[in-house]
């Protein structure tokens, strides 16, 4: 089968008939929900980019599988020249939707299983690699999204998974049949759940004695039997519901999440990929991680670019662009933003070749990067707002602004410098409360800073590769200490002495 | 760099270092134990090792040296990041064996192990 088009993205999406419930109801026609369409827009933009020649460059890569020409989110990683494509090519998908694109978990479980599939085999002599290839040339084929579902409940965080009180707080096996294992639980916000065709499951945490039931990775397909989604409220999500493009700030796309349920789910073996190996558990949660750490240096920097392009044409329309403060802000923005796409960049160079074949980000470099991820994102959305003014968070209604005896008030009081209409001035400020404190937020601020782990667990990592020992050497070398100290040399300097 | 050293009785064995920018182990003192070893060595920092791809720095002078490929290469890097590699941290020629930090051919291995893993792989 050939790439899929946006459109026989969205049929197949509609096709799958997935069960979704949503404010207490479940939702049949969710392909066309004014809540949730804009976010299947915003993942079918990445099959619309990959089939214009002017992105092939970042949006296609070819497979080492079949030699075929595929979308990159289906591929995995060649060469430290794909790692960094990767990273361009989010920032391309950030910059034209404005959102969480929400094809990128996939992408990431996909290149973590596949080195951690090999070294498991390697160690235990399970068939759990090619089993695997075989599932990644079947996405590649038919051009599916995955969701990569990793993130459990959790339950009481000081108990082990096999120690919580409801047992399905992690995600687990119940059953192991002849054909396959029957598992339950649920992942947490699941971003672009519902917009998917397959998902792909992997332990939250490194595993210990006595989780052997909850060291399971598997796929199965979004609608899969006893699989079921609750969609997650975003801030202002329902402004999408009163038919006006105006006050929604970014009408056309948006992010996903939503609670996705195991209730008893049959899997097959060959679509099963650990089962009880809890030694690579942690393995494969690091991988994904570190790969998603690297995402978020592409597709944050991509809506930071939106945002700071907001802000500019705020202060153009209010008159303010040539204030010398105004460009300071706009310069510490972009300094901020080109700073993550620089640690996504250079984990990506930096990344190696594995024993599986593909290759893997700098551990520590992604982790940086995610690291500043969790910050900058709140200081450019900060400087935002500071350009923006506060009219951004008390401009009247479209319905206002519609109206025939109070619009044309509205439009003469919030006109902007020289002919700027107050629509296109209201159009630009909610696009900036759209992006830091509406249902973009979710994407470029709270998602920034706990998606793909909290700031503390990328902490964790930093202080594992950190390398303190090395740098006390040189600074004990450079410092003398440990030499032998001669008293006799420690005079006053001669200049001072003739004083 | 390439450095050579007299081995032991055994096979000579090439040692191919990274530039050390920041290393997380002791490259010298690894390099050191597998001589002492009586395994190897003959080393050296830009040469090349047979099963690299030819376009990666590590690889850049390897067809004007006539011990290429000729005997066991350990590719030797401080870190991860496996520059002496050209960031393999597994080789395709089985006579060459890839040091990256605390990894040997990918797998994690503590820094005092380095040196007698080493030798294990160079005598299998």
């Amino acid at each position: 089968m050939a790439l899929k088009t946006p459109q026989e993205f969205r049929q197949s999406i509609a096709d799958l008939h997935l069960q979704i419930y949503m404010f207490g109801q479940k939702i049949d026609d969710y392909v066309d929900h004014p809540v949730i369409r804009p976010s299947i827009d915003c993942i079918a933009m990445t099959y619309e980019l990959a089939a214009l020649p002017e992105y092939e460059d970042l949006m296609l890569a070819t497979s080492h599988l079949t030699g075929k020409k595929v979308n990159r989110f289906t591929h995995i990683h060649q060469s430290t020249l794909d790692l960094s494509k990767k990273v361009k090519m989010q920032r391309l998908l950030g910059q034209k939707t404005g959102s969480c694109f929400q094809r990128c978990v996939g992408m990431d479980a996909i290149n973590a299983l596949y080195s951690v599939t090999y070294d498991t085999d390697q160690a235990r002599g399970t068939q759990y690699h090619e089993r695997f290839k075989k599932y990644v040339r079947y996405l590649q084929d038919n051009d599916l999204v995955a969701d990569g579902a990793m993130t459990d409940p959790k339950g009481d965080r000081g108990l082990a998974p096999h120690q919580q009180p409801d047992p399905d707080m992690y995600l687990h096996i119940i059953d192991r049949r002849d054909d396959g294992i029957v598992v339950r639980g649920a992942k947490a916000h699941q971003t672009g759940a519902c917009n998917s065709h397959e998902i792909i499951v992997m332990p939250t945490v490194a595993m210990r004695e006595g989780d052997e039931d909850y060291a399971v990775s598997f796929s199965c397909p979004a609608n899969a039997e006893g699989v079921y989604y609750i969609y997650g409220r975003q801030s202002c999500d329902t402004r999408k519901l009163e038919d006006n493009a105006l006050d929604v700030g970014n009408a056309q796309f948006g992010g996903q999440e939503a609670l996705m349920v195991f209730d008893d789910v049959f899997v097959p073996w060959d679509r099963v990929y650990l089962c009880g190996e809890i030694e690579f558990s942690g393995a494969l949660v690091e991988r994904f991680a570190g790969f998603h750490r690297q995402s978020y240096g592409g597709c944050k920097v991509g809506v930071g670019d939106v945002l700071i392009g907001a802000a500019a044409t705020a202060a153009d329309m209010n008159g303010a662009a040539r204030a010398s403060h105004i460009k300071d802000k706009l310069i510490e923005m972009t300094h901020l933003n080109e700073t993550l796409f620089s640690c996504g960049l250079a984990c990506s160079y930096e990344g190696v070749k594995m024993p599986a074949g593909n290759y893997q980000i700098d551990m520590l470099l992604a982790n940086v990067c995610k690291q500043n991820i969790t910050r900058f994102p709140y200081e450019i959305a900060r400087l935002a707002e500071d350009i923006a003014g506060g009219l951004m968070v008390t401009m009247p209604s479209a319905q206002d602004l519609a109206d025939p005896k109070i619009g044309p008030i509205v439009e003469k009081y919030l006109v902007g410098q020289g002919d700027t209409p107050a629509i296109d001035r209201l159009r630009i400020l909610r696009l900036v409360e759209n992006l830091t404190l509406g249902t973009a937020a979710v994407g470029y601020r709270t998602e920034s800073m706990h998606g793909a782990g909290s700031p503390q667990a990328q902490r964790i990592m930093i202080a594992r590769q950190s390398n303190i020992d090395h740098k006390k050497d040189l600074a004990k070398a450079l410092a003398g200490v440990g030499k032998p100290w001669d008293k006799g040399k420690a005079r006053v300097p001669t200049a001072v002495a003739a004083d | 760099m390439t450095e050579e050293r007299q081995a032991g009785p055994g096979r000579r064995v090439k040692v191919v270092y990274c530039g050390g920018c920041n290393p997380h182990i002791d490259r010298t003192a690894v390099a050191a134990e597998l001589a002492a070893d009586g395994s190897a060595v003959a080393g050296s920092a830009d040469e090349p090792a047979a099963g690299l791809p030819a376009d990666g720095p590590a690889a850049a002078e390897s067809a004007d040296d006539p011990d290429a490929g000729t005997g066991a290469t350990v590719h030797l890097s401080g870190c991860p990041r496996a520059c002496a590699s050209d960031h393999l941290l597994v080789s395709d020629d089985p006579s060459t064996v890839v040091v990256a930090g605390e990894l040997v051919d990918g797998v994690p291995t503590p820094a005092l192990e380095l040196a007698p893993t080493i030798t294990r792989k160079l005598k299998e």
